[in-house]
Protein backbone atom coordinates (compact mmCIF):
# COMPACT_ATOMS: atom_id res chain seq x y z
CA UNK A 1 0.00 0.00 0.00
CA UNK A 2 1.26 3.21 -1.03
CA UNK A 3 2.12 5.69 1.95
CA UNK A 4 0.13 8.89 2.00
CA UNK A 5 3.22 10.91 1.43
CA UNK A 6 3.58 8.98 -2.19
CA UNK A 7 0.28 9.17 -3.21
CA UNK A 8 -0.11 13.05 -2.14
CA UNK A 9 2.65 13.99 -3.93
CA UNK A 10 1.14 12.38 -7.05
CA UNK A 11 -1.67 14.00 -6.88
CA UNK A 12 -0.06 17.48 -6.36
CA UNK A 13 2.09 16.30 -9.86
CA UNK A 14 -1.26 15.76 -11.69
CA UNK A 15 -3.01 19.56 -10.01
CA UNK A 16 -6.01 17.05 -8.87
CA UNK A 17 -8.82 18.38 -7.22
CA UNK A 18 -10.81 15.94 -4.80
CA UNK A 19 -10.58 14.43 -1.25
CA UNK A 20 -8.65 11.84 -0.23
CA UNK A 21 -10.59 9.27 2.03
CA UNK A 22 -8.30 7.63 4.58
CA UNK A 23 -10.64 5.69 6.34
CA UNK A 24 -11.49 6.54 9.55
CA UNK A 25 -8.15 8.44 10.33
CA UNK A 26 -9.64 11.68 7.91
CA UNK A 27 -9.79 12.98 4.90
CA UNK A 28 -7.75 15.49 2.73
CA UNK A 29 -9.31 17.83 0.06
CA UNK A 30 -6.89 18.91 -2.25
CA UNK A 31 -7.91 22.26 -4.96
CA UNK A 32 -5.31 22.53 -8.38
CA UNK A 33 -2.55 20.00 -6.80
CA UNK A 34 -2.74 22.19 -3.37
CA UNK A 35 -4.03 21.17 -0.10
CA UNK A 36 -6.56 23.27 1.23
CA UNK A 37 -8.39 21.19 3.78
CA UNK A 38 -7.88 18.27 6.45
CA UNK A 39 -9.39 16.58 8.78
CA UNK A 40 -8.25 13.94 11.23
CA UNK A 41 -10.40 11.75 13.87
CA UNK A 42 -7.69 12.91 16.51
CA UNK A 43 -7.77 16.54 15.89
CA UNK A 44 -10.58 18.93 16.37
CA UNK A 45 -12.06 20.22 12.72
CA UNK A 46 -12.12 23.51 11.77
CA UNK A 47 -16.03 23.53 13.23
CA UNK A 48 -15.03 22.60 16.20
CA UNK A 49 -12.45 25.61 16.59
CA UNK A 50 -15.05 27.73 15.39
CA UNK A 51 -17.70 26.61 18.01
CA UNK A 52 -15.47 26.04 21.20
CA UNK A 53 -12.53 28.94 20.30
CA UNK A 54 -14.25 31.36 18.38
CA UNK A 55 -18.07 30.54 20.31
CA UNK A 56 -19.53 30.87 17.12
CA UNK A 57 -22.83 29.67 17.74
CA UNK A 58 -23.26 25.76 16.22
CA UNK A 59 -26.48 26.38 14.04
CA UNK A 60 -24.70 29.38 12.25
CA UNK A 61 -21.93 27.13 11.31
CA UNK A 62 -24.61 24.22 10.28
CA UNK A 63 -26.57 26.69 8.70
CA UNK A 64 -24.15 27.80 6.39
CA UNK A 65 -23.03 24.75 5.80
CA UNK A 66 -26.33 23.51 4.25
CA UNK A 67 -26.78 26.80 2.30
CA UNK A 68 -23.15 26.09 0.87
CA UNK A 69 -23.65 26.21 -2.85
CA UNK A 70 -21.67 25.61 -5.63
CA UNK A 71 -20.64 29.76 -6.27
CA UNK A 72 -20.33 30.39 -2.55
CA UNK A 73 -18.91 28.07 -0.11
CA UNK A 74 -19.78 27.95 3.35
CA UNK A 75 -16.48 29.96 4.34
CA UNK A 76 -17.75 33.01 2.06
CA UNK A 77 -21.42 33.12 3.57
CA UNK A 78 -19.84 33.20 7.26
CA UNK A 79 -17.52 35.97 6.53
CA UNK A 80 -20.47 37.69 4.58
CA UNK A 81 -22.79 37.10 7.49
CA UNK A 82 -20.01 38.53 9.75
CA UNK A 83 -19.76 35.85 11.79
CA UNK A 84 -15.93 36.52 11.78
CA UNK A 85 -13.48 38.27 9.89
CA UNK A 86 -11.39 36.67 6.75
CA UNK A 87 -8.08 36.84 8.42
CA UNK A 88 -10.42 34.49 11.29
CA UNK A 89 -11.30 32.11 9.40
CA UNK A 90 -7.85 31.47 7.07
CA UNK A 91 -6.15 31.68 10.21
CA UNK A 92 -8.45 29.31 11.59
CA UNK A 93 -8.38 27.01 8.36
CA UNK A 94 -4.69 27.09 8.62
CA UNK A 95 -4.31 25.59 12.05
CA UNK A 96 -6.73 23.06 11.93
CA UNK A 97 -5.02 21.84 8.48
CA UNK A 98 -1.88 22.01 9.60
CA UNK A 99 -3.38 20.13 13.31
CA UNK A 100 -4.97 17.54 11.00
CA UNK A 101 -1.86 16.89 8.43
CA UNK A 102 0.34 16.10 11.78
CA UNK A 103 -1.99 13.29 12.51
CA UNK A 104 -3.10 12.17 9.27
CA UNK A 105 0.58 11.72 7.65
CA UNK A 106 1.42 9.65 10.96
CA UNK A 107 -1.58 7.11 10.53
CA UNK A 108 -1.74 3.89 8.87
CA UNK A 109 -3.60 0.82 7.91
CA UNK A 110 -6.20 2.67 6.26
CA UNK A 111 -6.92 2.39 2.64
CA UNK A 112 -6.58 5.42 0.65
CA UNK A 113 -8.84 6.87 -1.87
CA UNK A 114 -9.61 9.66 -4.24
CA UNK A 115 -12.90 11.24 -5.37
CA UNK A 116 -12.23 13.78 -8.07
CA UNK A 117 -13.85 16.74 -7.99
CA UNK A 118 -15.20 16.57 -4.00
CA UNK A 119 -14.62 19.66 -2.63
CA UNK A 120 -15.26 20.46 1.27
CA UNK A 121 -18.10 22.92 2.12
CA UNK A 122 -16.26 25.67 3.58
CA UNK A 123 -14.18 26.18 0.19
CA UNK A 124 -10.69 27.10 -0.50
CA UNK A 125 -9.28 29.49 2.41
CA UNK A 126 -5.65 28.50 2.27
CA UNK A 127 -3.37 26.59 -0.18
CA UNK A 128 -0.64 24.43 1.29
CA UNK A 129 1.97 23.32 -1.38
CA UNK A 130 2.43 19.47 -0.76
CA UNK A 131 6.10 19.10 -0.36
CA UNK A 132 5.92 22.19 2.20
CA UNK A 133 2.87 20.48 4.22
CA UNK A 134 4.89 17.63 4.64
CA UNK A 135 8.09 19.87 5.88
CA UNK A 136 6.38 21.61 8.51
CA UNK A 137 4.37 18.01 9.79
CA UNK A 138 8.25 16.65 9.97
CA UNK A 139 9.38 19.91 11.56
CA UNK A 140 6.86 19.54 14.67
CA UNK A 141 7.24 15.84 14.89
CA UNK A 142 11.02 16.71 15.70
CA UNK A 143 9.78 19.68 17.98
CA UNK A 144 7.63 17.08 20.11
CA UNK A 145 10.85 14.89 20.21
CA UNK A 146 12.77 17.79 21.66
CA UNK A 147 10.30 18.51 24.72
CA UNK A 148 9.78 15.39 26.16
CA UNK A 149 11.39 12.73 24.05
CA UNK A 150 8.29 9.81 24.53
CA UNK A 151 5.48 9.21 23.18
CA UNK A 152 3.35 7.41 26.00
CA UNK A 153 1.84 10.69 27.37
CA UNK A 154 0.33 11.46 24.34
CA UNK A 155 -2.01 9.10 24.83
CA UNK A 156 -2.75 8.17 28.82
CA UNK A 157 -4.67 10.92 30.83
CA UNK A 158 -2.99 13.99 31.92
CA UNK A 159 -2.32 14.03 35.70
CA UNK A 160 -0.72 17.11 37.64
CA UNK A 161 1.24 16.95 40.49
CA UNK A 162 -0.55 17.83 43.31
CA UNK A 163 2.60 19.28 45.11
CA UNK A 164 6.28 19.71 42.86
CA UNK A 165 9.25 20.33 44.61
CA UNK A 166 9.80 23.56 42.10
CA UNK A 167 9.80 26.97 43.80
CA UNK A 168 8.68 28.96 41.05
CA UNK A 169 7.06 27.68 37.50
CA UNK A 170 6.77 29.91 34.68
CA UNK A 171 3.66 28.59 32.71
CA UNK A 172 2.44 29.62 29.32
CA UNK A 173 -1.19 30.40 28.67
CA UNK A 174 -1.75 27.62 26.59
CA UNK A 175 -0.15 25.01 29.28
CA UNK A 176 -2.34 27.19 31.84
CA UNK A 177 -5.11 26.35 29.83
CA UNK A 178 -4.37 22.60 29.97
CA UNK A 179 -3.34 22.34 33.95
CA UNK A 180 -6.75 24.21 34.58
CA UNK A 181 -8.59 21.46 32.49
CA UNK A 182 -6.83 18.78 33.71
CA UNK A 183 -9.28 16.17 35.39
CA UNK A 184 -7.34 13.19 35.28
CA UNK A 185 -9.41 11.47 32.76
CA UNK A 186 -8.90 13.65 30.07
CA UNK A 187 -6.16 12.96 27.51
CA UNK A 188 -4.21 15.59 25.26
CA UNK A 189 -6.75 14.58 22.47
CA UNK A 190 -9.81 15.15 24.66
CA UNK A 191 -8.85 18.31 26.56
CA UNK A 192 -7.83 20.07 22.84
CA UNK A 193 -11.77 19.77 21.81
CA UNK A 194 -12.62 20.90 25.46
CA UNK A 195 -10.26 23.85 25.43
CA UNK A 196 -10.70 24.23 21.35
CA UNK A 197 -7.02 24.17 20.68
CA UNK A 198 -5.35 22.49 17.99
CA UNK A 199 -4.44 19.19 19.47
CA UNK A 200 -0.76 19.03 18.41
CA UNK A 201 -0.36 22.33 20.44
CA UNK A 202 -2.15 20.46 23.36
CA UNK A 203 0.48 17.74 22.71
CA UNK A 204 3.07 20.12 22.60
CA UNK A 205 2.23 21.89 26.16
CA UNK A 206 1.52 18.47 28.17
CA UNK A 207 5.26 17.07 26.79
CA UNK A 208 6.45 20.87 27.98
CA UNK A 209 4.35 20.13 30.95
CA UNK A 210 5.91 16.81 31.66
CA UNK A 211 9.55 17.86 30.70
CA UNK A 212 9.31 20.39 34.01
CA UNK A 213 8.35 17.90 36.15
CA UNK A 214 4.50 19.10 36.61
CA UNK A 215 3.10 15.83 35.45
CA UNK A 216 2.61 12.33 36.31
CA UNK A 217 4.20 10.37 34.14
CA UNK A 218 2.00 7.34 34.05
CA UNK A 219 4.84 4.68 34.73
CA UNK A 220 9.12 4.65 33.40
CA UNK A 221 8.93 3.29 29.73
CA UNK A 222 9.94 -0.32 29.41
CA UNK A 223 12.79 0.51 27.41
CA UNK A 224 14.26 3.19 30.16
CA UNK A 225 12.78 1.15 33.07
CA UNK A 226 14.54 -2.05 31.63
CA UNK A 227 17.65 -0.95 31.00
CA UNK A 228 19.50 -0.43 34.79
CA UNK A 229 19.50 -3.33 35.92
CA UNK A 230 20.97 -5.28 32.99
CA UNK A 231 23.53 -2.40 33.02
CA UNK A 232 24.81 -2.18 36.10
CA UNK A 233 24.24 -5.10 38.39
CA UNK A 234 25.81 -3.18 40.94
CA UNK A 235 23.60 -0.93 41.11
CA UNK A 236 20.44 -3.13 41.24
CA UNK A 237 19.44 -2.68 44.71
CA UNK A 238 18.29 0.22 44.18
CA UNK A 239 16.45 0.26 41.02
CA UNK A 240 14.29 -2.82 42.32
CA UNK A 241 13.35 -1.64 45.58
CA UNK A 242 11.74 1.54 44.17
CA UNK A 243 10.69 0.37 40.68
CA UNK A 244 7.66 -0.89 42.29
CA UNK A 245 5.71 1.38 44.81
CA UNK A 246 5.60 3.85 41.40
CA UNK A 247 2.09 2.93 39.74
CA UNK A 248 0.55 1.23 43.29
CA UNK A 249 0.41 3.83 44.93
CA UNK A 250 -0.41 7.49 43.51
CA UNK A 251 -0.33 9.27 46.82
CA UNK A 252 3.74 9.52 47.06
CA UNK A 253 4.01 9.89 43.56
CA UNK A 254 3.27 13.48 43.96
CA UNK A 255 6.37 14.88 44.90
CA UNK A 256 8.88 14.63 42.06
CA UNK A 257 12.42 15.12 40.77
CA UNK A 258 13.26 18.95 40.63
CA UNK A 259 12.16 20.27 37.36
CA UNK A 260 14.31 21.26 33.97
CA UNK A 261 15.68 24.56 35.25
CA UNK A 262 17.31 22.85 38.52
CA UNK A 263 18.54 20.20 36.77
CA UNK A 264 21.79 21.29 35.67
CA UNK A 265 23.13 22.05 39.11
CA UNK A 266 21.83 18.87 40.65
CA UNK A 267 23.30 16.49 38.05
CA UNK A 268 26.46 18.35 37.84
CA UNK A 269 26.78 18.31 42.01
CA UNK A 270 25.72 14.55 41.82
CA UNK A 271 28.35 13.39 39.16
CA UNK A 272 31.17 15.21 41.13
CA UNK A 273 30.68 13.06 44.10
CA UNK A 274 30.46 9.52 41.98
CA UNK A 275 33.46 9.97 39.52
CA UNK A 276 35.67 8.60 41.33
CA UNK A 277 33.95 4.63 41.50
CA UNK A 278 33.11 4.99 37.76
CA UNK A 279 36.51 5.27 36.41
CA UNK A 280 37.70 1.60 37.58
CA UNK A 281 34.19 -0.34 36.56
CA UNK A 282 34.61 1.03 33.03
CA UNK A 283 32.03 2.29 30.53
CA UNK A 284 28.77 0.57 32.23
CA UNK A 285 27.94 2.88 34.84
CA UNK A 286 29.02 6.19 32.74
CA UNK A 287 26.18 4.33 30.19
CA UNK A 288 23.98 4.12 32.43
CA UNK A 289 24.24 7.78 34.13
CA UNK A 290 23.96 9.01 30.49
CA UNK A 291 21.06 6.59 29.54
CA UNK A 292 18.27 6.74 32.36
CA UNK A 293 18.54 10.68 33.78
CA UNK A 294 14.77 10.26 33.50
CA UNK A 295 13.65 7.14 35.59
CA UNK A 296 15.88 8.19 37.70
CA UNK A 297 14.38 11.17 38.76
CA UNK A 298 10.49 9.07 38.83
CA UNK A 299 11.74 6.94 40.68
CA UNK A 300 13.68 9.16 43.66
CA UNK A 301 10.44 11.37 43.18
CA UNK A 302 8.54 8.47 44.67
CA UNK A 303 10.61 7.78 47.32
CA UNK A 304 10.42 11.57 48.45
CA UNK A 305 7.86 11.30 50.56
CA UNK A 306 8.81 8.60 52.66
CA UNK A 307 12.51 9.31 52.53
CA UNK A 308 11.91 13.19 54.26
CA UNK A 309 14.75 14.13 52.27
CA UNK A 310 16.61 14.26 48.60
CA UNK A 311 19.72 13.67 50.01
CA UNK A 312 20.47 10.19 51.15
CA UNK A 313 17.96 8.83 48.21
CA UNK A 314 20.97 10.44 45.84
CA UNK A 315 23.86 8.96 47.74
CA UNK A 316 22.37 5.25 47.52
CA UNK A 317 21.29 5.74 43.86
CA UNK A 318 24.76 6.12 42.63
CA UNK A 319 27.63 3.17 42.80
CA UNK A 320 29.41 3.74 46.20
CA UNK A 321 32.13 5.93 46.46
CA UNK A 322 35.61 3.60 46.89
CA UNK A 323 38.41 6.62 47.46
CA UNK A 324 41.12 4.09 45.49
CA UNK A 325 43.94 6.33 45.87
CA UNK A 326 44.54 5.89 41.93
CA UNK A 327 41.15 6.99 41.05
CA UNK A 328 41.63 10.04 42.71
CA UNK A 329 45.17 10.33 41.32
CA UNK A 330 43.93 9.91 38.02
CA UNK A 331 41.00 12.30 38.45
CA UNK A 332 43.57 15.53 40.07
CA UNK A 333 45.62 14.90 36.61
CA UNK A 334 42.07 15.13 34.81
CA UNK A 335 41.29 17.99 36.82
CA UNK A 336 44.93 19.75 36.23
CA UNK A 337 44.30 18.60 32.67
CA UNK A 338 40.70 20.73 32.09
CA UNK A 339 42.15 23.57 34.28
CA UNK A 340 45.49 23.76 31.91
CA UNK A 341 42.67 23.32 28.83
CA UNK A 342 40.84 26.70 30.11
CA UNK B 1 -11.69 42.90 6.00
CA UNK B 2 -8.29 41.79 5.97
CA UNK B 3 -6.95 38.63 5.32
CA UNK B 4 -3.88 36.74 6.27
CA UNK B 5 -1.73 38.36 3.00
CA UNK B 6 -3.50 41.23 3.32
CA UNK B 7 -2.43 41.83 6.83
CA UNK B 8 1.52 41.02 5.75
CA UNK B 9 1.45 43.32 2.63
CA UNK B 10 0.25 46.68 5.34
CA UNK B 11 3.42 45.28 7.16
CA UNK B 12 5.60 45.30 4.47
CA UNK B 13 4.13 49.09 3.27
CA UNK B 14 5.87 50.26 6.65
CA UNK B 15 8.41 52.70 5.99
CA UNK B 16 11.75 51.14 5.78
CA UNK B 17 10.29 46.99 6.03
CA UNK B 18 12.97 44.75 4.73
CA UNK B 19 11.20 41.25 5.51
CA UNK B 20 8.06 39.98 7.59
CA UNK B 21 7.01 37.21 8.71
CA UNK B 22 3.56 36.00 10.46
CA UNK B 23 4.63 33.46 13.27
CA UNK B 24 2.00 30.87 15.10
CA UNK B 25 3.97 31.25 18.16
CA UNK B 26 2.87 27.91 19.69
CA UNK B 27 4.37 25.76 16.77
CA UNK B 28 6.39 28.08 15.50
CA UNK B 29 5.31 27.86 12.06
CA UNK B 30 5.86 30.00 9.19
CA UNK B 31 2.16 31.33 8.32
CA UNK B 32 3.13 33.81 5.49
CA UNK B 33 6.34 35.82 4.56
CA UNK B 34 6.48 39.04 2.93
CA UNK B 35 9.78 41.24 0.88
CA UNK B 36 11.08 37.23 0.50
CA UNK B 37 13.15 37.18 -2.73
CA UNK B 38 16.40 37.66 -0.26
CA UNK B 39 18.00 34.36 1.27
CA UNK B 40 15.89 34.09 3.92
CA UNK B 41 14.81 30.89 5.51
CA UNK B 42 10.76 31.56 6.67
CA UNK B 43 10.43 28.22 8.36
CA UNK B 44 14.13 28.77 10.24
CA UNK B 45 13.83 32.07 11.21
CA UNK B 46 9.84 31.33 12.25
CA UNK B 47 11.15 28.92 14.93
CA UNK B 48 14.19 31.03 15.80
CA UNK B 49 12.21 33.71 16.16
CA UNK B 50 9.42 31.97 18.30
CA UNK B 51 11.75 30.86 20.54
CA UNK B 52 13.75 34.28 20.86
CA UNK B 53 10.00 35.89 22.02
CA UNK B 54 9.34 32.70 24.40
CA UNK B 55 12.76 32.73 26.36
CA UNK B 56 12.30 36.44 26.58
CA UNK B 57 8.20 35.70 28.21
CA UNK B 58 10.12 33.70 30.41
CA UNK B 59 12.64 35.53 31.76
CA UNK B 60 10.56 38.46 32.28
CA UNK B 61 8.19 36.36 34.04
CA UNK B 62 10.62 35.45 36.30
CA UNK B 63 11.84 38.97 37.12
CA UNK B 64 8.60 40.15 37.28
CA UNK B 65 7.14 40.87 40.76
CA UNK B 66 3.41 39.40 39.91
CA UNK B 67 5.08 36.63 38.16
CA UNK B 68 2.85 36.94 35.09
CA UNK B 69 4.00 39.11 32.24
CA UNK B 70 2.30 40.10 28.50
CA UNK B 71 4.19 41.25 25.78
CA UNK B 72 3.34 44.63 23.69
CA UNK B 73 5.97 44.54 21.22
CA UNK B 74 9.37 43.44 21.46
CA UNK B 75 12.23 45.46 19.63
CA UNK B 76 15.66 44.57 18.96
CA UNK B 77 18.64 46.48 17.14
CA UNK B 78 21.33 45.36 15.45
CA UNK B 79 24.26 46.73 13.86
CA UNK B 80 21.78 46.26 10.85
CA UNK B 81 18.63 47.56 11.30
CA UNK B 82 15.69 47.13 14.09
CA UNK B 83 13.90 43.65 14.81
CA UNK B 84 10.18 44.13 15.86
CA UNK B 85 7.79 40.79 17.19
CA UNK B 86 4.69 41.93 17.84
CA UNK B 87 2.33 39.15 19.44
CA UNK B 88 -1.15 38.99 18.30
CA UNK B 89 -3.95 38.02 20.36
CA UNK B 90 -5.88 35.37 18.28
CA UNK B 91 -8.70 33.05 19.50
CA UNK B 92 -7.86 29.80 17.79
CA UNK B 93 -4.21 29.09 18.91
CA UNK B 94 -2.51 32.40 19.94
CA UNK B 95 -0.80 34.24 19.71
CA UNK B 96 -0.04 35.14 15.86
CA UNK B 97 3.42 36.69 15.73
CA UNK B 98 4.46 39.63 13.46
CA UNK B 99 8.38 40.01 12.81
CA UNK B 100 9.91 42.52 10.80
CA UNK B 101 12.92 43.62 9.95
CA UNK B 102 13.42 47.63 9.22
CA UNK B 103 16.59 49.09 7.69
CA UNK B 104 18.41 51.30 10.09
CA UNK B 105 18.19 54.48 8.32
CA UNK B 106 14.91 54.36 6.20
CA UNK B 107 12.92 53.57 9.23
CA UNK B 108 10.97 55.31 12.35
CA UNK B 109 10.37 53.23 15.25
CA UNK B 110 7.80 55.30 16.34
CA UNK B 111 5.69 55.00 13.34
CA UNK B 112 6.80 51.04 12.40
CA UNK B 113 5.16 50.38 16.11
CA UNK B 114 2.15 52.67 16.06
CA UNK B 115 1.33 50.80 12.08
CA UNK B 116 1.50 47.46 13.95
CA UNK B 117 -0.45 48.70 17.09
CA UNK B 118 -3.66 49.44 14.82
CA UNK B 119 -3.19 46.21 12.37
CA UNK B 120 -3.06 43.92 15.52
CA UNK B 121 -6.27 45.62 16.38
CA UNK B 122 -7.87 44.70 13.30
CA UNK B 123 -7.57 41.72 11.23
CA UNK B 124 -7.22 38.21 13.18
CA UNK B 125 -7.76 39.40 16.32
CA UNK B 126 -10.96 39.80 17.67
Amino acid sequence: MPSVEIILNGLAADHATGSLSLGKAGILYLTGGRVTYAESATAPRVEDLLTAGRGIPAHTVRQARQATTEETPGGELLVRQGALTRGELEFCVLSAVLDAAFFLFGSAGHRPRFRPGERHWLGPQWYFEVTGLLRECRRRETRLEQAWPSAELDTSPVVPLRRITAQRVVLTSLQWEVLVCADSSATPVDLARRLGRPAYSVLLAVRQLASCGLLRVPRPAPESGAEPAPDDPDDLGAPDGRANPAPDDPGTSDGRAEPAPDRPDGRGAARATTVPPATPAGPAPAASAVADPLPRRTRGATEFPDAGTGSPVRTDRFPRATGDPTDVNLLIRLRNALEALT
Amino acid sequence: MLGIEDCLTEVMAIPGALDAILIDQTSGTAVATGGGGRLLDAEKSAAGLSETLRATLDGLAVASPGGTVRINDMIITTDGGYHLLKPMDTVFDGPLVIYVRLDLERSNLALARHRLQALSDRPITT
